[in-house]
């Protein structure tokens, strides 16, 4: 019984369901009566929930408006976002002076410049810019938010990061217009590529030392009123508390994860009990420690200020959180791998950095974001310790003469704030995925 | 009685041995290993000298792959001495990671870097081990990527290539290291049929080259081919010792004969 195929098989047309709309309607959302009375039911409830938000937050709303009487007089029925108009510079600022605006904005302005490269084609040295970014640009931002007087630490610190700034846009520049990076640039255009490595390496260095103390004479001048951290508030304040915590959090949560597996006792026991002990303790506990029994332990006269304490806690918890993340990924990483890069020779450290974790903080995207948009939410606690965060600050707004019991429109309006943040960080974790993602898993 | 036995035996195995050439690259004497309570390599006792092609046979859990593990301390061994290049294997961090840049290994699994691209793969370790200057580094890959004949492949991950492609940038990545020895822990066992010549030519040129070899294979065409010597182990001993023709014609072993008739 031999069977041979003698007419070849034809490819047919794909049938209605895979391609058209109405075929997807019609296989979605009308496949049976029951679900066609789901579906119009359904739309139904849609249709009543999005107009009466239309007319409440737009087509009756007032924009503008002194007091939230003269809202009312001109439309009763609708928002009075007069109000959270008026009060945008304290939600977005605190109570920062009017004056010194200009500090936060430039700021947010620099932290764009820097990480900018990090999303441009061509560029080279990514990794760094990442780094820089965690390591230096929080000093910089540090002193122009504080202001006052700069310890040589500060000097020292704030002179870094306006050449790693400077660095970071030439790098950008010339790996995005002309390809390339900025050593090979500079080695290039003083015709020295033919020069050992070693040489190379040397003029990089004295072009970096120069640069360094260029910089370094020229900000000694330079300093900036000081603003006490009582007067930091609102989203500006909570992006500070939100920023610090994420970029602290990770490599703490790396550190944690990687000690909690470590083959030495000491250091396994010391990270899992501390692991263990902040993560089942509520955020606001850590916060209330952080503020009335922290101080205790401190010899005398040692006075640390709120926000500073606000952050570590902030940092320790989530750093706490993440190393759990982590190390769940570092799990998913099969024994091959280790084994793999060990027989080509490479130890614990380079190991970890090269092989495992790239992989294993991958797999974690979705898992590390999550603990991020966290984060960000849980910031709004800070307003339980006495901070003028984003969310106390819109509570305020009820309060104040004007605007007495603008209850509604400031939370509504918080409420799309954080969904604005949260959901754009969910979606470039999405974005990151799909990006780094190199085919099969193994 | 005995000891006149052991000792002939022993002698024996010498002569095989010592037919290759005079210098000894790898000495295991005495190698016990248990894991947990199981004990898979009994008081193992192997001279491989250079240049030498060694095909390990045996039934599954037999301690094959355990034996070759040990030899670049995948696998710690408890009792006995293993010497590699000279070198004594022992806690000394430094003796392993040594030890580990002079043996290959290719793996049933291939283990290659997902995140990293075929040509990523193989410069990794002259880059951060070696410290080779980037752009030599890549050459040096690139002439691996030619001898296994898949240097259009370079800029692809992995996921993207077949079995056998993977496995012969596994091969590449363990020869961009420059080593003295290559371990082979079964390379064919997890690749469909068609793929499996692709790896063995491979293997094949690569032993035509002087490499020393120590492979873990069923495949007994390959064995006989290119073995200066084929081990049979089973439950953790070396069974029987010979060199490939009178192996694989006159096996003298009762459970040599047996596993020759089952697998051929």
């Amino acid at each position: 019984m031999a069977f041979v195929k003698t007419t070849p098989s034809m490819a047919r047309k794909a049938p209605l369901s895979e391609g058209t709309l109405l075929g997807w309607l019609r296989l979605n959302l009308f496949a049976s009566v029951f679900n066609s009375i789901l579906t119009v039911f359904v739309l139904f409830i849609i249709f009543f929930t999005v107009k009466a938000l239309w007319i409440w937050g737009i087509a009756d709303a007032v924009w503008v408006a002194d007091t939230r009487r003269e809202c009312f007089n001109i439309n009763i029925n609708g928002a009075c976002w007069a109000g959270i108009i008026a009060w945008l510079d304290g939600i977005f600022y605190g109570r920062y002076p009017r004056d010194e605006l200009w500090r936060i904005n430039l700021g947010g302005i620099m932290l764009f410049i820097w990480m900018a490269p990090l999303w441009l084609p061509r560029v080279q040295g990514k990794i760094l810019v990442g780094l820089s970014t965690v390591a230096l640009y929080p000093f910089l931002a540090g002193y122009l938010f504080a202001g006052g007087d700069k310890g040589v630490f500060m000097q020292i610190m704030v002179t870094a990061a306006i050449v790693a700034l400077a660095a970071n846009i030439a790098n950008a520049a010339i790996g995005f217009f002309i390809n390339g990076n900025l050593p090979d640039f500079i080695i290039r255009s003083i015709r020295q590529n033919e020069a050992p490595e070693a040489r190379q390496r040397n003029i990089l260095l004295a072009i970096l030392a120069a640069l360094f103390i260029a910089v370094f004479v020229w900000q000694m001048n330079w300093t900036v009123e000081v603003v006490s951290w009582t007067r930091w508030g609102g989203l500006f304040l909570t992006f500070v508390i939100a920023g610090i915590g994420i970029a602290s959090a990770l490599p703490g949560g790396i550190l944690l994860a990687l000690g909690r597996r470590s083959k030495l006792t000491v250091i396994r026991v010391l990270s899992t009990s501390f692991i263990e002990v902040f993560r089942s303790v509520p955020l606001i506990t850590v916060l209330f420690m952080a503020t009335t029994m922290f101080p205790l332990f401190m010899p005398e006269g040692f006075v640390l200020n709120k926000l500073v304490q606000v952050i570590i806690a902030v940092c320790l918890f989530n750093a706490c959180y993440l190393a759990e993340t982590v190390r769940a990924g570092l799990q998913a990483i099969p024994n091959g791998q280790y084994e793999g890069a060990h027989t080509i020779g490479l130890g614990y450290w380079k190991t970890m950095g090269l092989i495992i974790m790239p992989q294993a903080l991958k797999h974690m995207i979705p898992n590390i974001v999550g603990s991020f948009i966290g984060l960000l939410k849980d910031t709004t606690l800070v307003s339980i310790i006495g901070l003028f965060d984003v969310l106390t600050i819109l509570r305020s707004i009820s309060k104040d003469g004007p605007w007495l019991g603008l209850h509604q429109e400031a939370l509504v309006f918080g409420a799309m704030l954080f969904f604005v943040l949260c959901f754009a960080m969910s979606k470039y974790s999405r974005h990151l995925e799909a990006k780094l993602s190199t085919g099969h898993k193994n | 009685m005995t000891d006149t036995k052991t000792q002939d035996a022993f002698k024996a195995r010498e002569q095989l041995a010592s037919a290759a050439s005079s210098e000894v690259i790898i000495d295991l004497n005495k190698v016990n290993k248990w894991f947990g309570d199981f004990h898979v390599l009994k008081d193992i006792d192997l001279i491989v000298h250079k240049g030498e092609r060694i095909v390990i046979c045996g039934p599954s859990g037999s301690g094959k792959s355990t034996l070759i593990r040990c030899i670049n301390h995948l696998e710690e061994h408890q009792e006995g001495t293993i010497i590699v290049d000279g070198i004594t294997l022992d806690k000394n961090l430094k003796h392993i990671d040594h030890i580990r840049t002079e043996v290959g290994m290719v793996f049933q699994s291939f283990n290659l870097f997902p995140h990293l691209s075929v040509l990523e793969n193989l410069t990794l370790g002259p880059i951060w081990v070696r410290k080779m200057p980037k752009s030599e580094a890549r050459a040096n890959a690139m002439k691996y990527l030619e001898r296994v004949k898949i240097p259009e492949q370079a800029d692809k991950f992995p996921g993207q290539l077949s079995g056998g492609q993977q496995q012969r940038v596994a091969i590449a990545r363990s020869l961009c290291m420059n080593p003295k020895i290559m371990l082979f822990d079964e390379p064919t066992s997890a690749l469909d049929p068609e793929m499996i010549k692709e790896v063995l030519d491979v293997m094949v040129e690569l032993a035509d080259t002087g490499m020393t070899m120590i492979v873990v294979t069923h495949e007994m065409g390959f064995a006989k081919t290119i073995a200066d010597r084929v081990i049979f182990m089973d439950e953790g001993d070396i069974v029987e010792e010979n060199e490939p023709n009178a192996f694989f014609d006159n096996p003298r072993h009762e459970r040599t004969k047996l596993f020759l008739s089952q697998i051929l």
